[in-house]
């Protein structure tokens, strides 16, 4: 035989003996319940999680000082109350009796550790930069922690949000901490399956015993997990477009839930064209939302007047807002000095965002509908890393992006403030308005909140009405979950919290 | 023979390092900052520098290049920057999959070629022929994204005797390895049959009709071995190709092989682990073949003695 007849020979001996290796597909223990998730979780560990997926299934695991209810206010976690002592001081009370799933007791100074962790430049940890405003964190007896800001920081609830995890954990070690969560990690093969077990005794005998998180990158598999029965829940990673194949599946249920993932379209202020607002609201007219929502996203979302979703206690209504209408995009077109039917000839924009399916269909959604009104796009597409990179260096003009999870309103101040302009802050389309930097600093020292709330109305209002940003839309939370489970309470935010109170139906397999 | 083995172990050498060279130069050369993917946008000035500095990305690139090679040299990939875990380590558990996959698509690819190419090769023109090729351009054609969901329907959701997905026993192997050998198998399908048709008039072949042999006796008998070599030379090029591109099948099934972690650290401009796969994938490729000489020279003394 020849060569190339032995090469195959030498391949399959190695497979062979590859497949020797043993090797087990997920298995879901009985009493579980399947997740389907779309991509291995980065880090659990609370110091370093930041991606929605790690950030979702951490906060199963540990437990923070406080968290967030539905409304996106800040209620106690760990801490059984808390007040603000000063404009730069919060102490938090801690619940007693708190243990880490290894039975030690949870005290303030495994908070006061766990901070302290963070805040150490040497672990290199990614939520170092958010603890910027904070002076330190004090333990002054087992249950009482005392939150330090640098200056009086009106956010500062948000700082109280980070996983705790036992004194002297080590950071990126080979385990995983331990946590005070309602589950505990039993296994995690990246790329494979997490598993989940409850931490402490299950509440009733048809509460779910734990939770497999079985990670399925393409969206298609998941809607067939979810019909054939092995998976039980997918939450906003199925696509709309299957949802009607899973609405006929009798095991299943559909469920679409208000969220507050945010959709819009930045501008890069440093093109002269640009800063004109004239052309920045030619653009938020030419585009029809409602067209996008109804057609492509087949209704999974609202269309957005503001970063804040509705349900957010500071959301305000009031503001600017744009329905479709081409030809008052191009009399303001005229009136910036664009006239029609040069216009498209001068306004020539490159779109850029991140390689998907969708992000492709909306870019070209874009493309068509910003023609209608004299204004070239030229659409560039990378993968994430690339196109990431082009955003933070401002290599754009518009760009689509979304912002995962918004809950407090001082997140106004990350992407919107002169001072957080890039490299080094969020403001990637370098927008600067003096007005918006003094509301967004008032907001910084407001305390008091029907204050706070007013200051941030403005904010909306002179956002809806300066556009540094196009608002697109608002994601529903989109639910598919088995029949045979029920429980699931949604968070605005996708949180995964009520997972603790998953019930099987009583009759159902498990 | 120690010597015709040293040789290629010394050719072995420079594709080594023009591989390792080109691999350190891309992921390079694009866009993207790990440091940044690690930190985040809002990290201060003095963290990113830190960190750059602790994973000795702010030295120039040519001390980078030269520890990278020197660490190859030592048997150290590095670790990878994202988890910390070292690269060998994430190789070793994930590598095994992607062979596992890409042998079994190799089978698949042969089992289905071999009799749909004789059939066609044996009765050109005919009914058999024409449903022969038409599946083969047909296997051709239908993209893995299309076919693996398909297979997924009919032998998993409705049949019901497959799983969906993942890594476990043989029937965890059988839909991803039929996705993937699928489009390698009518390629060597259609090889076959051109090959097949050229030898049957070859004056070897009408001795054996004179000599009375049935027609598919002596294309079974004389022809197939003849007709096979340049299948066989397609199969071989084709084989190291499998390695690479059960990527799209890794991710189709949730198959945790290499392929898959490579595209993560690509995201994430993991600069060890990146370098680690292609690496990884490249050696093999090229260890493959020289595996396959080595092999070719046991049997046959002229390469031996070459």
């Amino acid at each position: 035989m020849t060569r190339q007849a032995i090469g195959l020979g030498v391949i399959l001996a190695i497979a062979l003996l590859a497949g020797c290796r043993g090797a087990s597909a997920v298995a879901k223990p009985a009493g579980y319940i399947q997740a389907e998730l779309e991509a291995s979780p980065i880090s659990l560990d609370p110091r370093f999680a930041t991606d929605a997926i790690s950030s979702r299934v951490a906060e199963l695991i540990f437990d923070s000082l406080v968290k967030l209810d539905a409304r996106g206010n800040f209620i106690g976690d760990l801490a059984e109350n808390f007040q603000r002592r000063s404009p730069t001081e919060i102490r938090f009370n801690l619940r007693h009796g708190i243990r880490f799933s290894d039975g030690r007791s949870l005290t303030a100074a495994d908070v006061k550790y766990t901070y302290d962790s963070v805040m150490d430049a040497a672990i290199a940890s990614p939520k170092r930069a958010a603890l910027e405003p904070l002076a330190s964190v004090a333990a002054p007896d087992d249950y009482t922690v005392v939150m330090t800001t640098r200056r009086p920081y009106a956010a500062a609830l948000e700082l109280a949000t980070i996983g705790v995890v036992p004194r002297g954990s080590p950071a990126r070690g080979a385990t995983l901490p331990a946590g005070s969560g309602p589950f505990k990690l039993l296994s995690f093969t990246r790329d494979e399956a997490l598993i989940l077990a409850r931490n402490g005794a299950r509440p009733s005998a048809e509460s779910a015993a734990g939770v497999v998180f079985k990670i399925v990158p393409d969206p298609t598999v998941r809607a067939l997990e979810l019909a054939k029965g092995v998976a039980d829940f997918a939450e906003n990673n199925i696509q709309p477009d299957l949802l009607g194949y899973l609405r006929a599946r009798p095991g299943l249920s559909i469920s679409q839930f208000p969220g507050s993932g945010y959709d819009y379209l930045a501008f890069n202020f440093s093109d002269p064209k640009l800063r004109d607002v004239r052309v920045r609201r030619a653009i938020a007219l030419a585009i029809d939302r409602q067209a996008i929502v109804g057609a492509m996203l087949l209704h999974t979302a609202r269309v957005a007047s503001g970063m804040l979703s509705p349900e957010n206690w500071a959301f305000e209504s009031d503001v600017t807002r744009y329905a479709y209408d081409p030809e008052a995009a191009k009399r303001l077109l005229d009136q910036a000095g664009y006239p029609e039917p040069d216009g498209g000839g001068h306004m020539r924009f490159t779109l850029v965002y991140k390689t998907t399916p969708e992000g492709r269909r909306l870019a070209e959604a874009f493309q068509a509908m910003l023609k209608r009104v004299g204004i070239g796009l030229e659409i560039r597409s990378n993968e994430w890393a690339t196109f990431y990179s082009d955003v933070q260096r401002g290599n754009f003009d518009l760009t689509s992006m979304r912002w995962v999870g918004i809950s407090d309103p001082h997140h106004y101040y990350q992407v919107f403030d002169s001072r957080m302009a890039p490299p080094h802050g969020l403001n990637r389309g370098a927008y600067s308005n003096p007005a918006m930097d003094r509301l967004l600093e008032a907001a910084e020292v407001a305390f008091e909140p029907a204050r706070r709330r007013q200051i941030y109305a403005e904010v909306q209002k002179l956002a809806a009405a300066d556009l540094p940003y196009v608002s697109l839309w608002w994601q529903d939370n989109l639910v598919v979950m088995s029949k045979r489970i029920a429980g699931f309470a949604p968070y605005p935010n996708g949180s995964l919290l009520s997972f603790s109170d998953l019930v099987f139906d009583s009759g159902a397999p498990r | 023979m120690i010597a015709y083995l040293l040789r290629r172990i010394a050719a072995l050498l420079p594709v080594a390092l023009g591989v390792a060279t080109l691999t350190f130069a891309l992921i390079h050369l694009v866009p993207g900052d790990p440091v940044i993917a690690m930190l985040g946008e809002s990290a201060a000035p003095a963290d990113i520098e830190g960190l750059r500095h602790q994973l000795g990305l702010d030295r120039p690139l040519g001390a980078q290049y030269l520890s990278f090679l020197a660490g190859i040299a030592r048997g150290d990939l590095g670790q990878s920057i994202a988890t910390g875990v070292p690269v060998a380590t994430l190789i070793r558990e994930r590598f095994p999959a992607t062979l596992e996959l890409a042998g079994a698509g190799l089978i698949v690819a042969i089992a289905i070629a071999f009799p749909l190419g004789m059939i066609a090769g044996a009765n050109p023109g005919g009914a058999a022929d024409v449903g022969a090729m038409g599946f083969a351009i047909l296997g051709i054609s239908i993209p893995h994204l299309y076919l693996g969901p398909l297979l997924m329907i009919v032998f998993s959701l409705d049949l019901g005797w497959l799983p969906l997905t993942g890594r476990g026993g043989l029937s965890h192997l059988v839909l991803p390895a039929i996705t993937l050998g699928t489009a390698m198998a009518a390629v060597l399908a259609r090889m076959l049959r051109q090959s097949l048709i050229k030898v049957r008039c070859a004056d070897y072949m009408r001795t054996a009709l004179s000599k009375g042999l049935s027609p598919t006796r002596a294309l079974l008998g004389h022809g197939l071995r003849n007709a096979l070599t340049p299948v066989v030379t397609l199969l071989g090029l084709q084989a190291g190709g499998l390695l690479t591109g059960s990527i799209i099948t890794e991710m189709l099934f949730s198959w945790p092989g290499l392929g898959r972690l490579m595209i993560t650290a690509i995201s994430a401009r993991d600069y060890p682990l990146v370098e680690g796969c292609v690496l990884t994938f490249a050696l093999t490729y090229v260890l493959v073949n020289m595996l396959t000489d080595l092999l070719y020279g046991l049997i046959d003394p002229r390469i031996r003695f070459a």
